[in-house]
């Protein structure tokens, strides 16, 4: 089983992958999961243990708002929606994660 | 801000929260369930909550709740041990609580007055003067021109004969702007009024206080509006003051309150409105106005009375200053004040440490019996944190009861104390936020001091129950011993206040005082008045010699003293016969005589500290030491040393000059008897009184005086001797259940000593030996400890002697004492123990 251990994932790193996944809409706690464990072409895992506390996190942030909805299964299940804030926080974690990266990657070319 | 109220509304709605949180997770447990082809490893559903519900960041509120439900079942499964922990705790806390009381009641809390805070008392200073009061010709000034003040208010205090009443009444002489300044004009009747009572012409009129109100006039409201006789002046009664009214922290309620400006028409021949000698003085308080610091208005008010001194010289002093101090409070505290405040709090936060100590060896013993307790949750893999955090919520909840009940505890103490000493009745004892905050931070640090060491070594890998055991029977026996050696000190102080001379026969003197400087009389008439009554007095049976003096000795009089030296100059006036009246004897050189300037007569003391080792005769002194050119006194005669203006004082340093004119209308007729001063109290009074039916002398006897004097030094030793009784009491206590603790724990070891046919005594000896070391070094260290205090402790009371031995040996003797016996009753139990039984029961 390909999975990554919830400890090296970070909780910084997580709280990004939810806000990109809610940016394409409101989703529920199982979806978020689902989508980032299929998006990462079934690399990351993301277990109850970790996602519900980022998930609070990102609420008590004002990040994201939950809404109660009826799920697919016919279920009635909180959705998450990515807010103005969230937005704002996303783009500005995208820019500092691509300049790392950049960073990181030039410092592999040339050293 | 967004996301702190995000936190709190989770707070509030947690119940609903958790089970949302809840919902969701088991959703997301069935889907992954149903889409698992491979079966998913799920953590405990409720730990995992809990992980996710941390992110809110209140679970610490859940597991102190825990903590403390569980404590409280702990303390109620044992309500002895509880209740007297709380018990002993209590009265720690409450001695503090009560200490603390006090100091908030007369410093801390503002008076009942409006706005306390733009309040300021106002007083004069110069290089070498100080006078607590102002001329009314000067405050008056000050009003007309003081751009930093909204308000002006003066009052100045006097007895009046009240008519039907033996005694004189206290009367409170006020601006008229005093009830209004003040916010009290709700009373019954109507207050004192500006506009009313102040104009030219004015009807004159009183208000009585509320108190003099239900004492005199059964508080009946009819009053208002009746006539009533001060000094055989009628005026109208227009109204009673409410009952909270404070006036401006007085010292003792007046019966009455009159306009100032009517006080001409009350006291014959007064010139209070008018003097601008140190006689007719008025106490001043002001209003700053809005946004103005006490700074800037004294600033204002030393400019003024610089114009003041060009207008009128002789009123104002060489460099004179204004100086403010907080108006809205019944006392600010002075340098001089400090020694007392320090040495109370020392010897009340060291009951607190008995009591702390105490409860430590209560916990300790205690702790032992729950070693199992602790000793499962250890195994059942509780961190030493988690116990530790759990041992001291139960010291925390200890703590906090003990500070409920210490506060009861100390308004009950307050209560009786005002009761007793006969206060207002707006002084409220009731404990408010600081008195709150106050237990809440005694009872926190006790806790800790008391909770925290037992916990941590309960907890330890390596127990060493002995160790801690000496340790807290040190600091029992420290802290009592530094209590009873200061108790002992001031009872010693006490004794020789009463028993020694104060240097002069307090017994045998009587005091008139005419006040004739109130009454404006010049110093021509004041002569004849003074001799007039003098002749009268020699001619009553039974007194044996009649002198003079401006300052009525114990009569807490404007005292001058000079400063400039390493010491303070008492000065007063006298005339011939003065010193003969009083019982001083004269050692050397003659007494003073008509006709002396700068020729003065002083006391032992004096010479003593200026010429160590010379004659005095014929030394010259300046006022100032530090001006050349101020007045030089010369020694014409030496007395021995008498304490007649502070009694606190132990070095009498006094100086005697002869009257002159600008004294003689301040001067006190001294009356000296050969048998009971009482008895020609009241002659004396109707000669004093029969040469100018205006005047209405003051006639006390001395004693009384002097016993006031004693009986401040009398409520201290009684408070000392109380608490060095308690610590004793606690301590006592204390030992004798840490030795009978540390005797039982050694049953077994007693038993097989006793079998093996070991003496009883030998083993006595071997169960006793570890106290010995910690009583030892707790009596050495609290003697030095009281050494110490004894330096403070000399400042503030006369005639203790840093080293008094009886002091000492009494309470080291009585320590000891009381730790043997508390050694020797539990070990006596111990050796009655049959040692078979011991062992069969093992």
């Amino acid at each position: 089983m390909k999975s990554t251990p919830k400890s090296t994932m970070q909780a910084g790193a997580l709280a990004m992958l939810i806000l990109r996944v809610l940016r394409s809409g409101p989703l529920h706690g199982y979806a978020i999961a689902q989508r980032i464990h299929v998006l990462s072409k079934e690399v990351l895992e993301v277990e109850e243990g970790s996602l519900y506390p980022a998930l609070q996190k990102i609420l008590l942030k004002g990040w994201a708002s939950a809404e109660w909805g009826i799920s697919e299964t016919n279920r009635k299940v909180r959705f998450y929606r990515l807010t103005a804030a969230g937005r704002k926080q996303l783009e500005a974690e995208l820019e500092d994660y691509d300049r790392l990266t950049e960073a990181i990657k030039a410092v592999l070319r040339t050293a | 801000m967004g996301e702190m109220w995000r936190r709190v509304w989770y707070l509030l709605n947690r119940r609903r929260m958790q089970e949302s949180l809840r919902e969701e997770m088991e959703f997301h447990r069935e889907m992954a369930e149903r889409a698992g082809a491979e079966r998913r490893m799920f953590g405990n559903a409720d730990a995992l909550g809990e992980q996710a519900r941390e992110a809110w960041g209140w679970t610490w509120i859940d597991r102190l709740a825990q903590d403390i439900r569980f404590g409280v079942r702990t303390l109620m499964r044992s309500p002895g041990f509880t209740l007297a922990a709380v018990l002993v705790l209590a009265v720690g806390i409450g001695v503090n609580v009560a200490a603390f009381g006090v100091f908030n009641m007369f410093v801390l809390k503002p008076l009942p007055v409006r706005d306390p805070d733009t309040l300021v008392r106002l007083q004069r200073s110069a290089p070498g003067s100080f006078a607590s009061n102002v001329a009314y010709p000067s405050i008056e000034f000050y009003r007309n021109h003081a751009k930093t003040l909204s308000a002006v208010l003066a009052s100045t205090d006097r007895e009046v004969v009240l008519e039907n009443e033996s005694k004189l009444v206290r009367t409170r002489f006020v601006t008229g702007n005093f009830f209004r300044e003040l916010g009290a004009e709700t009373g019954i009747g109507r207050a004192i009024d500006a506009q009313r009572d102040e104009r030219k012409g004015a009807e004159p009129v009183v208000m009585l206080s509320h108190t003099f109100w239900e004492e005199r006039y059964g508080s009946d409201p009819a009053v208002v509006g009746s006539v009533v006789h001060l000094n055989h002046k009628a005026a109208t009664v227009i109204g009673v003051a409410p009952r909270n009214f404070s006036g401006l922290g007085l010292p003792r309620e007046p019966a009455f309150w009159v306009p100032l400006v009517q006080q001409p028409y009350f006291v014959e021949g007064s010139t209070v409105l008018t003097d601008t000698s140190l006689g007719g003085m008025v106490d001043l308080w002001a209003r700053l106005r809005k946004g103005v610091s006490p700074k800037a208005a004294e600033q204002e008010l030393t400019a003024l009375t610089n114009d003041l001194r060009r207008q009128s010289p002789d009123s104002v002093w060489k460099d004179e200053r204004i100086v403010s101090s907080p108006g809205g409070y019944l006392q600010t505290v002075r340098k001089d004040d400090v020694p007392m405040i320090s040495l109370v709090a020392v010897l009340v936060l060291l009951i607190l440490t008995v009591a702390c100590s105490n409860l430590g060896g209560l916990l300790l013993a205690r702790g032992v019996t729950r070693g199992h307790e602790i000793s499962i949750r250890f195994a059942l893999g509780a961190s030493r944190g988690r116990i530790v955090r759990q041992l001291f919520t139960e010291s925390l909840l200890l703590a906090a009861m003990s500070a409920v009940a210490g506060m009861g505890l100390g308004y009950v103490c307050l209560k009786a104390f005002l009761a007793k000493v006969d206060a207002a009745p707006w002084l409220d004892p009731a404990p408010d936020w600081r008195v709150a905050a106050f237990a809440g931070g005694v009872g926190l640090v006790a806790a800790i001091v008391f909770g925290l060491a037992p916990a941590l070594q309960l907890t330890a890998k390596r127990k060493s129950g002995t160790r801690a055991r000496q340790v807290l029977v040190m600091a029992q026996i420290a802290a009592s011993c530094v209590l009873l050696i200061v108790a002992g000190l001031l009872v010693r102080a006490l004794r020789y206040a009463m028993s020694t001379d104060p240097g002069y026969d307090y017994e045998h003197v009587l005091v008139v005082d005419p006040d004739l400087a109130v009454h404006g009389y010049s110093a021509a008439a004041a002569k004849s008045y003074l001799d007039v009554v003098q002749a009268r007095l020699r001619q009553l049976p039974g007194v044996t010699s009649v002198g003079l003096t401006s300052m009525a000795p114990l009569g807490h009089k404007n005292v001058t003293a000079m400063v400039g030296y390493r010491f303070s100059i008492y000065m007063s006036r006298v005339e011939p016969g003065f010193f003969e009246t009083m019982g001083i004897a004269r050692l050397s050189g003659r007494d003073v005589q008509r006709g002396d300037t700068d020729e003065v007569v002083v006391s032992e003391s004096l010479t003593r500290q200026m010429w160590p080792g010379e004659a005095p005769l014929g030394k010259q002194f300046l006022l100032e030491p530090s001006d050349p050119t101020s007045r030089k006194f010369t020694v014409m005669g030496v007395v021995a040393n008498a304490r007649t203006m502070s009694m606190h004082d132990p070095d009498a340093t006094e100086m005697y000059q002869m009257s002159d004119d600008a004294s003689l209308p301040h001067m006190v007729v001294l009356v000296r008897t050969q048998g009971r001063p009482e008895d020609i109290a009241a002659g004396a009074r109707a000669i004093a009184a029969g040469v100018d039916a205006g005047l209405f002398p003051n006639v006390r006897l001395l004693s009384d005086a002097f016993h006031d004097e004693v009986g401040t030094v009398e409520k201290g030793a009684t408070i000392a001797s109380l608490m060095g009784g308690s610590a004793v009491l606690l301590a006592a206590i204390g030992l004798v259940g840490l030795v009978a603790y540390a005797v039982s724990q050694k049953t077994k070891e007693i038993a097989i000593r006793l079998a093996l046919g070991a003496k009883k005594t030998h083993v006595i000896a071997a169960m006793l030996q570890q106290f010995v070391g910690p009583v030892a070094l707790g009596l050495i260290a609290g003697a030095g400890l009281a050494a110490a205090a004894s330096q403070l402790l000399r400042r503030i009371l006369y005639g203790v002697s840093g080293l008094d031995p009886l002091s000492y040996a009494g309470a080291i003797g009585l320590l000891a004492a009381i730790a043997a016996l508390a050694a020797i009753w539990p070990a006596r139990k111990a050796l009655r123990i049959d040692p078979m039984q011991v062992l069969r029961h093992e």
